[in-house]
C-alpha cells in the first residue's frame, strides 16, 4: 500500500472513530437519565453501586420498593438487606433481576412478592414504558439479554435496547438541564432500593370486587417462580414469598390458596400481609401514600419492623451491628435516611 | 453474487405472502416462454400482454370486491416490465433470453420491486450479466446515493406523514380540515410523496450502485418543472417513459391531428390512472388535459411557470390524500372558498411535531431543495469527492437520520399508492 494511501486510510478511520464517538455520545444524551423524574428508572442500576454483603434481597414490583425498607430492618434488627425492585415488575423480570443479583452476591434469602403470579404473558399491564423503566439502567450482561427477550412487546426491538438512541432520538427536542448534569453521572434516588414517600392520601375508593372467570395463575408464572425457587436452590439461598400489604388490585383468597399450596408444597414460608393489618398496626387513613396501593414511609416502617422480627427469628437472618466494618457503613447510612426524612 | 441476489429477493418476496409468487411465477414464466415464440406471431404477444394485463386489472378491481385475495406484490412494476419485454422481443429490438435465471432475476430484481424503477431488459440485463465486484467506488457512491434516499424518507417525508395524519387520519373529521388545512394537506403530501418516493428510489439505485448494477433514474426534480409535459417527463421518469412507447406512440402519438392527439394523451393518461389504482382515473385524465393543453398556459417567466405547475401538481394530489373522488373535490374547492389560515396556524402545535422537530424538518426541506437545483452539479462532485468527505458525510448523515428520522414505536409508514403495487 503507497503511503498517500496509508495515510487516506488512516484519517478515514480517524474520522469513523470521531463519528463513532459522536455515536455513544448521542446514545447517551438522549437516553432518560431517571435521576430527578421518573426516579424508578434508575433504582435497579444503583444496586451495582453497592453490590455485595447483603443478607437479604428483596426482588419484586412497587409493593416491594415502598412497601419494605432495608435501613428500617437494619435498624430493628441489624439485617443488611437491598431492594431490587422496579414499576410493575413482572414474574420474568424477576427471575432475571434475581439471576443477575445472585452473581454479585449469595444472600441468605431472597424475598419475593406474589403480586406478579397474576400477569402472564397476555396481561394488560404489559407495556414498553414499564419495560424501559426496569431495563434501560441495568448493565449488559446475558441477564440483560434474556429479560429483553423476555419482556419485549411486539412493537419493540432488541437493537432499540441496544442503542436507545433508536428509541429515544426524539428526546433531541426535550433535552433537560437533568440530561447534561448526569451525562456522566449518577445519583442514589432510593435507601438500598426503598423509594421513600412520605405524604399521605387516605385510603379512597375502589372497583367493585367482581368475581374473576378464572383465578388460576397463568403457567408461564409458575414456569418462573420454579425458575427462580431452583435458583436460589443451587445457590444455597432461602426463597420467602410474601403478598405486601396493598389494598388494590384485590389479592383474592383463591389466589392465596394457589401460594399457600405452592409454598406448602415446597417447604417455603408465605407471608400474607394483607390478612395482617392489624396486626402491623397498619393504617390506611395515615400509612399509604396513594389511597390504600402501596405504604407510605410510616406504613414502610411498621411492616419493615414486623418483617425484620420475622426475619430475624424464624429465618435466622443474623443481626451484623457487632461488626465494625457494617455498622459504620449503614450508621452513615441511616444518619442521611433520618435527616433526609426532616424534609 | 447474481444467485445470492435471486434467492435473497425470493426470501424478501415470500415474506410479503407465499400466494403472490404464485401470481408472479406465473407472469413470469407465460412471459419468458411466449417471448420464446413471438417472433412473427403478434397474437401470441397480444394474448400473453392480455393475459397479463388482466391480471393486473383484476388486483386493481380487487380492493372493491369482497374477495379476500391479496395483490402480489410489486404487480403493477413486473407486469409492465413484462409487457416491454414481449413488445419489444417482438418487435425485434432484442432477442428473447434464453436462459430463465437472467429473465428471472430481470423480474424478480427486488429493489426495483418495490417502487420500480420500471426497468427495460436490454437496459438492465447487461448490468446484470456483467462481471462485477463491490468496489471502493461502487460502495462509497451507492451507499451515499442509499443514505441520501434514507435521510428523504425517514428525515422529510416521515415527519411531513406526521402533520398530514393529524388532518386525514379520521374520516369523520374530514369536515374539520377544509381551506387552508386542506392546501396544508395537500403541501404536505406533496411533500412526503415525493421525498419517499425518490428517497426509494434512491436507495434502490444506490443499493444497486453497491453491487455494480445499474438502475434507471425515476427523479430529475419534478417539481421544478415549468409545464404538466416536462413534469411528466421528470416525475417516475420510467412510468412516463414506459406509457409512451407502449401505449402513447402504438396509438399514433404526436405524428396525427390536434383532436386525435388530444385522444391519445387521455387514453395515455387513463391507463397511467388505472396503474395507479381505479380510484384515480379521473386524475389521471385531468393530468392528460393538462398536459394537452400546458404549453399554452407557460409564460415568459420562468419562476412563475414552476410555481404554477407545483400548485397545479399539488391540487391534484388531493386524489392521492382522500380516499373518494367527492372528498377530493371538495377539498380542492375549499382551497378557494374557506380561508381560515389563522384557524391553521393556531393548530401547528397540535398535530404531532414539536417545535424542534418542525425546525429539523424545515431545515431539511430547504436541503433537498438545495439538493435539487443542484443536484446535477452536486452529484458529479460528490462522486469526486476524496475518501475521508465521502466517511465524513456518510457518518453525517447516518446521524442525522437517526437523531431527526421520524421512526420507531408509534410512528407507521402507512401505504403509499407506489410501494408495492
Amino acid at each position: 500500500m503507497t503511503k498517500k494511501r496509508t495515510l487516506t486510510l488512516l484519517r478515514c478511520l480517524a474520522i469513523l472513530m470521531i463519528l463513532l464517538l459522536l455515536f455513544a455520545g448521542l446514545n447517551r444524551l438522549v437516553e432518560p437519565k431517571y435521576m430527578t423524574a421518573l426516579v424508578e428508572g434508575s433504582m435497579l442500576s444503583q444496586y451495582y453501586r453497592e453490590a455485595g454483603g447483603h443478607d437479604v434481597i428483596f426482588v419484586g414490583d412497587c409493593e416491594v420498593y415502598a412497601n419494605f425498607s432495608p435501613l428500617e430492618l437494619y435498624r430493628e434488627k441489624g439485617i443488611t438487606a437491598y431492594v431490587r425492585g422496579s414499576s410493575q415488575q413482572l414474574i420474568w423480570q424477576s427471575y432475571y433481576v434475581l439471576k443477575e443479583t445472585l452473581r454479585y452476591e449469595t444472600p441468605k434469602a431472597v424475598v419475593w412478592n406474589v403480586n406478579a403470579m397474576r400477569y402472564g404473558e397476555n396481561a394488560a399491564v404489559i407495556k414498553e414504558s414499564y419495560n424501559r423503566l426496569a431495563i434501560d439502567q441495568m448493565r449488559w450482561s446475558a441477564e440483560k439479554v434474556g429479560i429483553i427477550r423476555a419482556s419485549m412487546t411486539e412493537d419493540e426491538s432488541f437493537l432499540s435496547y441496544v442503542f436507545p438512541i433508536l428509541r429515544y432520538h426524539s428526546r433531541i427536542y426535550d433535552l433537560t438541564k437533568e440530561d447534561l448534569t448526569y451525562f456522566f453521572t449518577e445519583q442514589d434516588t432510593t435507601w438500598n432500593g426503598h423509594l421513600m414517600n412520605q405524604e399521605v392520601k387516605p385510603v379512597g375508593s375502589f372497583p367493585a370486587k367482581r368475581p374473576l372467570a378464572d383465578y388460576a395463575f397463568p403457567a408461564i408464572c409458575y414456569d418462573y417462580l420454579d425458575q427462580m425457587r431452583k435458583l436460589c436452590e443451587e445457590k444455597g439461598v432461602e426463597l420467602i414469598l410474601v403478598k405486601a400489604p396493598s389494598l388494590y388490585p384485590y389479592w383474592y383468597d383463591e389466589y392465596d390458596a394457589q401460594m399457600e399450596a405452592y409454598a406448602s408444597e415446597h417447604n417455603l414460608a408465605f407471608y400474607n400481609f394483607t390478612e395482617m393489618v392489624d396486626e402491623l398496626g397498619i393504617d390506611f387513613t395515615t400509612d399509604t401514600y396513594d389511597g390504600g396501593y402501596h405504604l407510605n414511609l410510616a406504613g414502610a416502617k411498621k411492616l419493615s419492623a414486623y418483617f425484620a422480627e420475622t426475619l430475624a427469628t424464624r429465618h435466622g437472618i443474623p443481626d451484623r451491628r457487632n461488626d465494625p466494618e457494617i455498622k459504620a457503613v449503614y450508621d452513615e447510612k441511616l444518619a442521611q435516611y433520618d435527616e433526609a426524612q426532616k424534609g | 453474487m447474481n444467485l445470492i441476489l435471486f434467492l435473497v429477493g425470493l426470501v424478501i418476496y415470500a415474506s410479503y405472502g407465499i400466494g403472490g409468487m404464485a401470481f408472479l411465477a406465473f407472469s413470469l414464466l407465460t412471459a419468458y416462454v411466449a417471448a420464446r415464440f413471438v417472433k412473427g406471431r403478434k397474437w401470441v404477444m397480444i394474448l400473453t400482454v392480455a393475459v397479463n394485463a388482466a391480471l393486473l386489472v383484476f388486483f386493481k378491481v380487487l380492493p372493491y370486491t369482497k374477495l379476500t385475495l391479496i395483490a402480489p406484490f410489486g404487480v403493477s412494476y413486473y407486469t409492465f416490465q413484462i409487457i416491454s419485454y414481449l413488445v419489444d422481443v417482438y418487435r425485434g429490438k432484442y432477442e428473447a433470453e434464453r436462459n430463465l435465471f437472467w429473465f428471472a432475476l430481470y423480474v424478480t430484481y427486488i429493489p426495483h420491486l418495490f417502487s420500480g424503477p420500471i426497468e427495460r431488459y436490454d437496459l438492465m440485463c447487461q448490468s446484470l450479466k456483467d462481471k462485477r465486484r463491490i468496489t471502493w467506488q461502487s460502495l462509497s457512491d451507492g451507499g451515499l446515493r442509499a443514505l441520501w434516499g434514507a435521510f428523504k424518507i425517514f428525515v422529510i417525508s416521515a415527519p411531513a406523514g406526521v402533520l398530514l395524519s393529524h388532518m386525514i387520519a379520521d374520516p369523520k373529521k374530514f369536515g374539520e380540515y377544509t381551506g387552508a388545512f386542506a392546501l396544508f394537506a395537500m403541501l404536505l403530501y406533496a411533500v412526503q410523496l415525493y421525498a419517499n418516493f425518490s428517497g426509494t428510489m434512491d436507495v434502490a439505485i444506490g443499493v444497486s450502485r453497491i453491487w455494480g448494477i445499474g438502475l434507471s433514474e425515476n427523479f430529475d426534480a419534478p417539481y421544478f418543472s415549468q409545464s404538466f409535459k416536462e413534469f411528466w417527463r421528470r416525475w417516475h421518469i420510467t412510468l412516463g417513459a414506459w406509457l409512451r412507447d407502449y401505449i402513447y406512440i402504438p396509438l399514433g402519438g404526436s405524428r396525427c391531428g390536434k383532436v386525435r392527439r388530444v385522444f391519445n394523451l387521455l387514453v395515455t393518461f387513463f391507463v397511467s390512472g388505472i396503474w395507479h389504482g381505479l380510484h384515480y382515473i379521473l386524475w389521471g385524465l385531468i393530468n392528460g388535459v393538462f398536459v394537452a393543453v400546458g404549453d399554452k398556459l407557460k409564460t415568459r417567466w420562468k419562476p412563475l411557470n414552476i410555481a404554477g405547475t407545483f400548485c397545479l401538481v399539488t391540487l391534484l394530489w388531493a386524489f392521492f390524500i382522500w380516499p373518494d373522488t367527492v372528498t377530493a373535490l371538495t377539498m380542492i374547492g375549499s382551497v378557494f372558498t374557506t380561508f381560515n389560515y389563522g384557524a391553521l396556524f393556531a393548530a401547528l402545535p397540535t398535530m404531532g411535531l414539536s417545535a424542534g422537530g418542525g425546525i429539523a424538518f424545515g431545515v431539511a426541506l430547504i436541503l433537498l431543495w438545495l439538493f435539487d437545483l443542484k443536484r446535477e452539479t452536486l452529484s458529479a462532485k460528490a462522486s469526486a469527492f476524496r475518501p475521508e468527505a465521502k466517511v465524513a458525510i456518510a457518518g453525517a448523515l447516518t446521524l442525522a437520520i437517526l437523531l431527526f428520522g421520524v421512526y420507531g414505536i408509534g410512528f407507521d409508514f402507512g401505504g403509499f399508492v407506489y410501494t408495492g403495487m
